[in-house]
């Protein structure tokens, strides 16, 4: 809007004028009147109005008159919505006198005067009536006419006078008043001019309420001067600073209704003079040119113009609108626009008008809020206009149109910005904004929504730029200085360039010397619109405009403005995180050529580095080598440049993986580190001087320098380079290396710093791959947080940093070989959890057996290994622990010599039954690294199965740490189970011995030499007791002896027991002893004879037989060396298994059987007898009598009787004898290893109690017929007994 | 006399990271030279596309605030000059769809190079802005490509919009390309169906 002559677009405001304040204190606002009449109107009689009365110099009409000053309107925001305001003033003041524009224009000067009958008629200088106007004859209407109502003739006058309290003078002073007001308003008659006259009188030092008949005199005065009362103020004195602001406001609103009654009248007027519908003649016709005077069409437009302006000046924006629109159309239509011809000046003119009416009518749509109509609007009077000069005028391509647009685009921005609409506020985030009511279900341009400012500054911008290529495209001929060019070629040009409020062609671009600063232009257009974006966050849109903005600036080389403009972008921009590569790329060559023409080295070197990434367009013969980056900029100091990660497009991707989740502390890890280029093919390689891995944890980081050579093992393939390298830790600075313990100590402590050669030449598209081993120390997490790349050229120092992406799953690939990779799909390959320190101290028991037994003396060897590197001070602590049974007592044997013993079990734990029994604390003293210590637990027999658990607790420190305990532990089970179980049997057998007689006298004499051995006189009997044991051992063992052992249980009875059968056992040494291996769950027999005898015969009652067998065992050694055996067998092991009670000496009498075998020569082949005894012990006190039947049979013959009775007396035994003949045998004949059982049918009968009695067989070849009760069975052998008895 | 009916000038779909997923370009009618070129170039168009991801924040910050609205169809982005003009559509993924719409992109005067579709356009249209909601049919079929090519067991959104939230591959469907170019072509004012 700048660019329009000033107060052609300007908001219509009425204007104040006051009149009689001395400049004094309010001179500040500045507002003075200066009605800058040109010098031509001057000459004219400008007319001069003045007033005679003294000015006023007091505060308070200062201070009226400042408040009134504050109060103008002219940059108050063009809305409706400011209603608070009831009044609007173009305020100006003038002390004095004012000089009002002459209403008619004089003849021009030795202008003959064709002889007329009458007089020419006189108009005003600012019609294209009067010769002495621009727009004489057939000028529309300019800026000088809206200026004049603007700056030149007020609506009202406001007159300060003063209102003089004293008595003496008041009289005279109110003449004065009436004199001037009078005067002034004569002379405002004169001119013509229709300005209101309001009077302020301010009353001086007194309050004018002790003047009397004041109201009389200001009665008189206002009717002196013929004042409506409305426009007549009185101002009191002393009246406080809001008083004072209450009567200015009030007088204001007055007045707004005074001035738009004044601006009412002029309005109505020009429509008056538009209704009368002829064209008025000039003062004198128009001689020069073409004679042509305005048409009836220009007049309309001039009046509906006017009329526009002051219904503007009313704030009655639709009237003005609508006038506006008819003076538009008017103006654009086949009458006025489209006959004047493209070369006249007054074509430029209409295009002015018509713009000047176009930023109007805009304003009263914006007034009104219509922003879509506005915008619609606005593109209307553009595509008018450009349809307007193709047809009429020079066209739209030139650099003129451009020109205009850009303008037109500047005019709508500043238009909006003027209108201060709420909803473009910055907060309100709108961009644009719906359309109103009206237009709301069109079919609406997108650009019909009213965009705010930066949109309108930015198309200005663009419109600009193409102004400029229009200018550089003009030929040099068109550019050269009219003075220098033939005049044929200066009348072409005139034709061809359209030059409407633009330079002509040799100033737009000249030749020689510089022309229009098009790119200044635009880069103020472009700043403008970014601060408009960036107010509305609208990043992304600010950054483009500030590239755009620096390719203007690369235009004219405004190097370091490129720098400041694009660095913070560059640095932040949302393209390269978001993948908009070629925007960044963009950007970033023009930052780096910017950079390096001002020497920002390391600017430039962060842009090389990052468009060394592949992922932008390879620029063909650019050098892509850092090192060179720097060639030919010298920098104020060596550059050391840090770019992190986030901050690039890093061409170097890294990851630093480890193999495993968890470690041990003490161990080590295997990880891996992996930097890959994505350098562009062809790029030079790049040297890192080292690559620093910053861990958390113990060990702080890694740090790989770069070693051309010689460097570990490499793997190459393809692209990846495997190196596995070994690290050391970094000898830190003033260590002392003999200091061994501190410095231990302080490995512990602080965090070090690994460090290693490595291969670190990166060429594109390479991954170099470092596999190695990172010690762990503490417990905790260790992970890998940053890589850090330092690069070290002659020119510069570059530092990079790199975060390891943890989310970034596709990088977690690991080495095995170069060519072999596995994806690691843990979670979290960055870090690895490191486990507590765990315990090098071994406990080790190493003849630990799987079966413990009861009745052993058990032994329990362990070995306490240190495997630490350094000595270790231990403790121990043992604790057998049985849920069931009290834990026997124990000892504790250290390295051979006994040191400890349990004490029996206490109740130390609460009192009650204690299930634990240990030694605690037992100090082991220092085990040597990589030495062991025994131990041996011995623990008695236990006789009975029982479950118990052993633990053995090693607590011990390092020599080196003395702070931590470690501790290791092992658990065992430790099972006792008794290694046997046996049954037995208790046969009876014949005593072979008689019994004594009731009537032998040696029985009789019983215990008569005390003092000798007891021989027991009583009853005797013959028991055979068969066991049968069997191993419950999960080993063979080795059985000594088995034996039964005779509890003292009846004193009454003498019991010798022999051991029948130890049979001859074939042990596995070949010796001949009895020593037997028993498996596991084998059974074996043993059989032993018992020989019962009562001591006195008197004593006949039953007994009791208490035995219990006893088994003595050893366990069999492993070793093949029979010594040990040998040595073994000395520590037997006595099981001794209670066998059940017996009864013997039963009362009742016994028939007992038993068989002898006799071989016998008859008739040529053996004959086997067998004889048969049986013995009936009567141990009764009875008289007992038996009948005795033997029944023949066909199996045997026998011999004896076949049916007897036998008498018993008390206390005795008798045996019948029987020789059985088997006739089986003879008849089935001999063969070996046969036999077969006959059954004598036997009936022994209680002749007494006619009960038979059971026959009990006793010894070998019979048994119990079970078919039969009370039956034996004989066994007879078919083969020839070896031995025979006889 | 000849009328400039708007054609799409470009369509483009942008991941969750804000990264560019495609960029389809389209020629608009120039009177200057009677023949079809782009109107932009496809840095101009990388920059136009980008900055209606500061229009999608926006609203989405206005959206959160008003607690309307949480995805969908954002309708006109922003007009960037009187001839092109960004309309968004945003998937409840964060995928982005932008149409770039040229108002004067076609001309219609009778010429071979105007189509039936767009005589009937005309036609009906009469004038040459745009209804709200006449760029529907182009973002339904847009996300109907889209979600074909989600259908693809092949095509692994994360690779294209990785949860880092850091960048992301391209869009290389040959089907999906083909697809956009289908809308791009076909689009014209008053189209209900693409």
């Amino acid at each position: 809007m700048d660019e329009y002559p000033a107060g052609s677009l300007d908001h219509s405001i009425p204007f104040l004028l006051t009149l009689g304040v001395a400049a004094g204190a309010s001179d500040a606002s500045g507002a003075t009147y200066d009605s800058a009449l040109s010098p031509l109107l001057l000459k004219e009689q400008a007319i001069l109005i003045r007033s005679e009365a003294p000015a006023l110099d007091n505060d308070q009409a200062h201070a009226l008159l400042r408040y009134i000053q504050e109060h103008d309107a002219s940059d108050l925001p063009c809305n409706s919505r400011e209603t608070s305001r009831r009044y609007r003033f173009r305020v100006r003041t003038a002390e004095r006198s004012i000089l009002l524009p002459p209403r008619r224009a004089r003849l021009p000067d030795g202008l003959e005067i064709p002889p007329t009958p009458n007089p020419p008629v006189l108009h005003s200088p600012y019609s294209p009536l009067s010769p002495i106007s621009p727009l004489y004859p057939d000028g529309l209407i300019d800026t000088q006419w809206t200026h004049k109502h603007q700056e030149q003739v007020p609506s009202v006058l406001l007159c300060f006078y003063t209102l003089v309290s004293d008595p003496a003078l008041a009289t005279l002073c109110d003449n004065q008043i009436k004199t001037d007001v009078n005067n002034i308003r004569g002379l405002l008659g004169q001119s013509g001019y229709k300005t209101r006259i309001a009077v302020v009188l301010v009353t001086d030092h007194v309050s004018y309420h002790s003047v009397e008949g004041v109201q009389e005199r200001l009665e008189n005065i206002r009717k002196g001067c013929a004042i409506d009362s409305k426009t007549f103020f009185l101002v009191p004195s002393h009246e406080s600073q809001e008083e004072l602001e209450r009567m200015a406001e009030n007088m204001l609103v007055l007045l707004q209704g005074v001035a738009i009654e004044y601006y009412r009248d002029l309005g109505r007027h020009s429509r008056k003079k538009r209704g009368r519908g002829v064209v008025p003649q000039p003062t004198i016709p128009p001689t020069s040119g073409t004679s042509q005077t305005l048409s009836l069409a220009g007049w309309n437009v001039r009046y509906d113009f006017k009329s526009a302006i002051f219904a503007e000046y009313r704030l009655e924006m639709d009237n003005a609108l609508r006038s506006f629109e008819q003076a538009y159309e008017n103006l654009l239509s086949s009458e006025l626009m489209e006959v004047i011809p493209s070369w006249s000046p007054r074509w430029n003119e209409a295009r002015f008008l018509a713009d000047v009416i176009a930023v109007r009518c805009l304003r009263c749509l914006l007034w009104n809020g219509q922003h879509s109509m506005a915008a619609r609007r606005w593109q209307f009077h553009r595509e008018r206009m450009a349809d307007l000069i193709d047809r009429r005028g020079r066209g739209t391509n030139n650099y003129g149109w451009e020109a205009w647009e850009a303008r037109w685009a500047t005019v709508m921005a500043n238009l909006i910005e003027k209108a201060e609409i709420p909803e473009f506020a910055p907060s309100s985030s709108r961009l644009y904004l719906l359309p109103e009511k009206a237009v709301m279900g069109e079919r609406l341009q997108p650009w019909e929504l009213l965009h705010h400012t930066g949109y309108w500054y930015r198309m200005a911008a663009k419109h600009l730029s193409a102004r400029r290529a229009f200018a550089r495209a003009m030929p040099k001929d068109d550019r050269r200085s009219p003075s220098f060019s033939p005049a044929s070629q200066v009348a072409s040009k005139a034709f061809t360039y359209d030059t409407y409020m633009c330079p002509e062609p040799h100033e737009e671009y000249p030749l020689d010397h510089s022309g229009v600063d098009h790119s200044q232009l635009i880069v103020e257009c472009l700043i403008r619109a970014r601060k408009e974006f960036l107010k509305r966050q609208q990043v992304r849109c600010a950054a483009e405009l500030s590239l755009e903005c620096a390719r203007e600036l690369v235009s004219i080389k405004d190097w370091p403005s490129i720098v400041e403009l694009l660095r913070p972008i560059w640095r932040d921009m949302p393209f390269r995180t978001e993948g908009w590569l070629g925007i960044a790329e963009e950007l970033s060559w023009i930052l780096r050529t910017a950079a390096a023409m001002t020497a920002e080295a390391d600017l430039v070197v962060a842009i090389d580095w990052e468009l060394l990434n592949k992922e932008f367009t390879r620029r063909t013969n650019w050098p892509y080598d850092i090192t060179r980056s720097l060639d030919g900029i010298t920098p104020k100091s060596r550059p050391n440049i840090h770019i992190s990660d986030a901050r690039i497009l890093s061409f170097v991707s890294a990851s630093f993986l480890f193999r495993d989740e968890e470690g041990k502390a003490g161990q080590t890890a295997q990880a891996q580190l992996t930097i890959k280029s994505n350098t562009h093919q062809g790029s030079a390689p790049i040297l890192l001087k080292n690559v620093q891995v910053a861990l958390s944890g113990s060990v702080s980081g890694v740090v790989l320098q770069h070693k051309a050579d010689g460097v570990g093992p490499e793997q190459k393939q393809g692209k990846a380079l495997l190196t596995s390298v070994a690290l050391a830790p970094a000898a830190a600075e003033g260590e002392d290396a003999d200091d061994s313990t501190s410095e231990s100590a302080e490995l512990s402590e602080k965090s070090t710093t690994l460090k290693s050669d490595a291969y670190l030449v990166l060429l594109p598209g390479q991954t170099l791959v470092f596999a190695m081993e990172i010690p762990l120390r503490e417990p905790g997490e260790t992970s890998a947080a940053s890589l850090t790349m330092t690069l070290e050229t002659e020119a510069f120092d570059l530092q990079h940093a790199l975060k390891f992406d943890q989310g970034n799953t596709a990088s977690n690939v690991w080495y095995m070989t170069a060519s072999k990779t596995k994806r690691i799909s843990r979670a979290n390959p960055l870090s690895v959890r490191v486990l507590p320190r765990p315990p090098k101290m071994e406990i080790i028991n190493p003849t630990w057996k799987a079966q413990y037994y009861t009745n052993e003396h058990i032994e329990l060897d362990f070995e306490i290994l240190n495997q630490e590197d350094v000595d270790a001070p231990a403790k121990l602590d043992v604790i057998l622990f049985s849920e069931e049974a009290d834990p026997p007592p124990f000892s504790l044997e250290l390295s051979g010599r006994r040191i400890e013993e349990t004490t029996t079990p206490s109740t130390s734990l609460g009192g009650t039954t204690t299930e634990e029994l240990g030694l605690l604390d037992i100090s082991l003293g220092s085990i040597e690294s990589s030495r062991s210590l025994a131990v041996r637990l011995r623990l008695p027999p236990v006789n009975l199965s029982s479950e118990y658990t052993l633990t053995l607790r090693v607590i011990y420190h390092l020599s080196t740490n003395p702070g931590t305990p470690i501790s290791q532990t092992k658990i065992l089970p430790l099972t006792i189970v008794n290694p046997f179980e046996a049954n037995y049997d208790l046969l009876p057998r014949v005593h072979p011995g008689p019994w004594p007689s009731l009537f032998d006298s040696e029985g009789l004499q019983a215990a008569d030499p005390p003092s000798q051995v007891l021989i027991p006189k009583g009853l005797s009997q013959t028991w055979q007791l068969v066991t049968r044991y069997a191993s419950f051992a999960s080993e063979p063992l080795r059985i000594l002896d088995v034996d039964i052992l005779v509890q003292k249980t009846s004193p009454s009875v003498r019991v010798l027991s022999t051991k029948l059968n130890p049979p001859p056992v074939v042990t596995d040494d070949g010796g001949g002893d009895n020593r037997r291996i028993i498996r596991p769950q084998a059974m074996e027999e043993a059989s032993f004879e018992i020989v019962a005898q009562k001591n006195t015969l008197d004593d006949r009652n039953p007994s009791t037989l208490d035995v219990s067998l006893v088994i003595k065992w050893a366990r069999l050694i492993s070793s093949p060396d029979d010594d040990k055996i040998q040595e073994n067998a000395g520590i037997g092991n006595v099981t001794t298994l209670p066998v059940p009670r017996f009864n013997i000496f039963g009362t009742e009498p016994r028939v007992l059987a038993s068989v002898s075998h006799h071989l016998t020569t008859s008739s040529g082949h053996n004959q086997l007898l067998l004889a048969l005894t049986i013995t009936i012990e009567n141990a009764s006190n009875h008289f007992l009598t038996f009948g005795l039947s033997m029944e023949p049979s066909e199996e045997f013959a026998f011999s004896g009787p076949k049916q007897t009775t036998l008498n018993l007396l008390p206390v005795s035994k008798r045996s019948v004898d029987y020789r059985l003949l088997p006739l089986l045998v003879t008849t089935i004949g001999s063969s070996d290893g046969g036999g077969t059982w006959i059954r004598p049918t036997l009936i022994v009968r209680d002749k007494y109690f006619q009960k038979v009695l059971r026959v009990i067989p006793t010894g070998e070849g019979m048994k119990v017929d079970k078919e039969h009760p009370g039956g034996v069975l004989i066994w007879v052998p078919f083969a020839t007994p070896a031995s025979p008895s006889e | 006399m000849a009328t400039a009916i708007p054609s799409i000038a470009c369509l483009g779909v942008i991941g969750r990271n804000n990264n560019p997923l495609h960029i389809s370009i389209f020629t608009s009618y120039d009177p200057a030279t009677n023949s079809f070129v782009p109107v932009r170039t496809a840095l101009q168009f990388s920059l136009l596309l980008s900055s209606t991801l500061d229009v999608f924040e926006l609203r989405a910050r206005h959206n959160a605030a008003g607690g309307v609205g949480l995805s969908g169809d954002f309708g006109l982005l922003h007009a960037v000059d009187e001839r092109l003009a960004a309309y968004g559509f945003e998937t409840n993924t964060g995928t982005k769809f932008v149409v770039i719409v040229d108002m004067r992109g076609r001309r219609i005067d009778g010429n071979a190079v105007m189509a039936a579709g767009e005589k009937r356009a005309a036609a009906a249209a009469g004038a040459v802005g745009l209804r709200e909601g006449e760029m529907k049919p182009v973002f339904k079929a847009m996300q109907n490509a889209y979600i074909k090519l989600l259908q693809n067991p092949f095509f692994d959104p994360d690779e294209h919009s990785p949860p880092s939230g850091r960048g992301g591959r391209r869009i290389t469907s040959r089907k999906f390309e083909g697809d956009m170019r289908r809308i791009g072509e076909s689009w014209t004012p008053g189209v209900t169906n693409l």
